[in-house]
């Protein structure tokens, strides 16, 4: 250590600037900068087109399953406990079918729990769904307790499942619900970063413009020569790939755009519909069970059966219309409860009759499911397309930034050999 | 100098990289699942009820009772025949009193034996009645806002409750005591020093257990069913209520037992309105008919068999 060092970079700045002074030393570095400003332009906008890509990856593969299991554990949820207070409504020993769709809504509950455990990375959220996972075990037990006293006659069954009910309204729903908020804006996100410009590249591509203008003009100078023919086409190749980039990003944009309306935010709406439609028919339920004032309740109902009425103005056709039937048979169960007659307004609510209420809300229910799926595959569609757009973008911007560098130096080869 | 310095640096780089060594991820913990019923509370303030002094279990002298189907015109019961039926504030919470038997979804028990009886006395029919359950301490805000007629409901009677609504003469006499786990050593409000125990919000009982001396860990919840829960949950210690309450809950759990001598004797009456004094005699009347004529003792055999022999019905007593 010492001075050597510092004897060598002064002999080599000196020799550069003697370098700069003759016509072939200025040529070559024009040749070098310009190839390597369009190799390294190159690597890095295909980098980041290729990053643009794995984003639309992550939609397809991460953040929109994990929105869509997210919603189905909160929906699913919601259904169970829905199922749990019209089985018990039946009275001591419940139906087949209404069992099936208590163990059907809690089976669901379970899958989607596992996925969202599985695609969840985030401490907090992670913290949230053990929790969920230890409540919904309680709360299970919970039902079961109700069950096991039901069937000996005890009146202690309803308040097991009294708690239970307490349980998924005041701890697993909010739970759901918030992790089901969460993941909705981590897809928004991603759907938004897959959609912007890429600015850094085509700053980037700017630049190595703006050095082939220089160094042409330089050499027009220099040489007394016409432009060069090398760097007019490395000129035009990083022209063409600027093009493409705007194109490509401009069309995936307006492709992303009509994935969050036709998809997310439909999706959305959907989603929490179909949850509002599971807490009506709660409050419907437990209404009957509780068997005093039903004013509160009747006005959670009437909520919640105005905010479905509202999202569903916009489609489908077939819950809108089984909604209004819902209200109307309803509404029978409240005249039948306030004329004293519980048993019509029990039977109104979770009877067979395919004009009452249980047959209404499976109809709401099974058609939101359906339209869920339907927005569910546009949206993963709409994604796929945007990411098709941009799929031979980072290649195409690699190989083109290659024939440009290729080109430069090929075209000013000719210039540096005359004077060899 | 120079070589110094490179090896102090030397050295801090090695010691941050020694620095960093493999703590693992946080790993997720969860609290165990302690579940509650909705509503549930300690208590530490007061119960409001104030105790003014009066001659709680005498009630108005009834008339001669009117056939069914015949109410005095302009009369309370005649607004009643006019509608077509009762409106009754019930329990179904309260094992062997009011109840709904899970296996028929029916509301059944001693107090809605009651207001079918008078049901029939109006009508000619028992069951041209509609049974609304209440919540213990909305009882008396369910008589003055005319939401129910009449509430039977384990409602015992108070000079405080006195002051708001009127009520019937005594159908039936509860004493207050303790429901425990077997072999707890719990078998006296002495006993109870120390321990959790659990009562519904706005009942004579929580008054009671809470004038105690010394006061126990005391619980409030909104149905004595939650109270079993809590106990069996573990939660508390131990229940005190009317023993025919306690019975009830005693029988749907073969691991609890009545214990201790009693705390305080309730009567129950049946709640009416403050200015329906008319409906009060007639109520009265109907359960002097039912003592008469062995209807009390019929009902007590079919329902709280379980919790003795008959002790034959209460006397009732008259201001007037």
């Amino acid at each position: 250590m010492g001075s050597p060092p510092t004897l060598d970079k002064r002999d080599s700045v000196a020799w550069v600037r003697r370098l700069t002074r003759t016509t072939p030393g200025v040529v070559g570095i024009i040749a070098i900068v310009v190839a390597a400003c369009c190799v390294l332009a190159g690597l890095v906008c295909g980098g980041q087109l290729d990053r643009r890509i794995a984003e639309h990856n992550a939609v397809l593969d991460r953040s929109e399953p994990l929105a869509y299991s997210a919603q189905k554990l909160y929906a699913a949820l919601s259904a169970a406990d829905a199922a749990a207070a019209a089985a018990f409504l039946s009275g001591g020993i419940e139906t087949e079918p209404m069992r099936a769709r208590y163990k059907q809504a809690l089976a669901e509950a379970a899958s989607a729990l596992t996925e969202v455990t599985a695609g969840t990375t985030d401490a907090e959220a992670r913290a949230t769904v053990a929790d969920m996972s230890a409540k919904l075990a309680t709360y299970t037990g919970l039902v079961e307790s109700a069950r096991a006293n039901n069937r000996q006659g005890f009146p202690i069954g309803s308040a097991y499942l009294r708690e239970a009910s307490s349980l998924m309204q005041s701890a697993l729903l909010p739970g759901a619900e918030k992790i089901y908020s969460g993941d909705l804006a981590a897809l928004n996100g991603d759907q938004r970063a897959v959609g912007s410009v890429p600015t850094v590249s085509l700053v980037l591509l700017g630049l190595v413009l703006t050095a082939i203008v220089v160094g042409s003009v330089i050499l027009v100078g220099r040489t007394n020569r016409q432009f060069n023919v090398g760097l007019i086409a490395a000129a035009v190749a990083v022209l063409v790939v600027i093009g493409w980039i705007v194109l490509a990003t401009r069309l995936a944009v307006s492709n992303i755009e009509d994935s969050q309306t036709e998809g997310t935010a439909k999706f959305e709406h959907l989603a929490t519909a179909s949850i509002l439609a599971q807490q009506a028919r709660t409050d419907e339920t437990l209404e009957l069970i509780a068997r005093g004032d039903i004013t509160a309740r009747e006005k959670s109902f009437a909520g919640h059966m105005d905010e479905v009425a509202a999202l569903l103005s916009m489609g489908p056709q077939a819950a809108a219309d089984a909604v209004t039937k819902w209200t109307t048979s309803h509404r029978k169960q409240v005249e039948a409860y306030q004329g004293g007659d519980y048993p019509a307004a029990v039977a109104q609510a979770i009877g067979p009759d395919p004009g009452a209420s249980a047959a209404q809300f499976t109809a709401v229910e099974s058609s939101l499911r359906n339209e869920i799926e339907k927005t569910r595959d546009t949206l993963r569609d709409r994604v796929a397309t945007a990411g098709k757009r941009l799929a031979w973008s980072p290649t195409g911007t690699l190989v083109l930034m290659m024939v440009a560098a290729v080109a430069a130096v090929v075209g000013l080869w000719p210039r540096l050999k005359e004077f060899l | 100098m120079r070589t110094r310095v490179v090896l102090a640096l030397f050295a801090l780089a090695l010691a941050a990289a020694g620095c960093e060594s493999s703590t693992p991820p946080t790993p997720v913990t969860v609290a165990p699942v302690e579940a509650w019923p909705a509503g549930a509370e300690q208590v530490t303030a007061a119960p409001v009820m104030g105790n003014p002094e009066c001659d709680r279990e005498a009630s108005l002298r009834p008339g001669p009772l009117p056939s069914p189907g015949a109410m005095p015109p302009g009369s309370t019961m005649a607004a009643i025949a006019e509608r077509g039926r009762l409106i009754v504030g019930v329990d179904q919470n309260t094992y062997l009193f009011g109840f709904r038997n899970p296996s028929s979804g029916q509301l059944e028990g001693f107090d809605i034996d009651i207001a079918r009886e008078i049901a029939r006395r109006i009508f000619g029919d028992p069951d041209r009645i509609q049974l609304r359950v209440v919540d213990a301490s909305q009882r008396e805000s369910a008589l003055q806002s005319g939401l129910v007629d009449m509430v039977v409901r384990t409602y015992s009677i108070t000079c405080a409750r006195k002051q708001k609504v009127d009520f019937s003469t005594v159908y039936y006499y509860a004493n207050q005591r303790i429901l425990s786990v077997k072999d707890s050593g719990i078998d006296s409000a002495a006993a109870l020093s120390g321990k959790r125990v659990c009562a519904v919000t706005g009942t004579t009982s929580l008054s009671t257990l809470f004038a105690l001396n010394p006061r126990p860990t005391l619980f409030g919840v909104s149905t004595w069913t939650d109270c079993l829960l809590l106990l069996q949950q573990g939660q508390v210690d131990a229940i005190s209520t009317d023993d025919a309450v306690l019975a009830g809950l005693a029988a749907q759990d073969p691991n609890l037992e009545v214990v201790g001598p009693s705390i305080g004797i309730e009567p129950y009456g049946v709640g009416v309105k403050k200015e329906n004094s008319d409906l009060v005699r007639f109520v009265n009347g109907v359960l002097e008919r039912m003592r008469d004529d062995g209807t009390w003792v019929r009902l007590y055999e079919a329902r709280l068999r379980s919790l003795g022999p008959s002790p034959g019905p209460p006397t009732a007593r008259y201001q007037d």
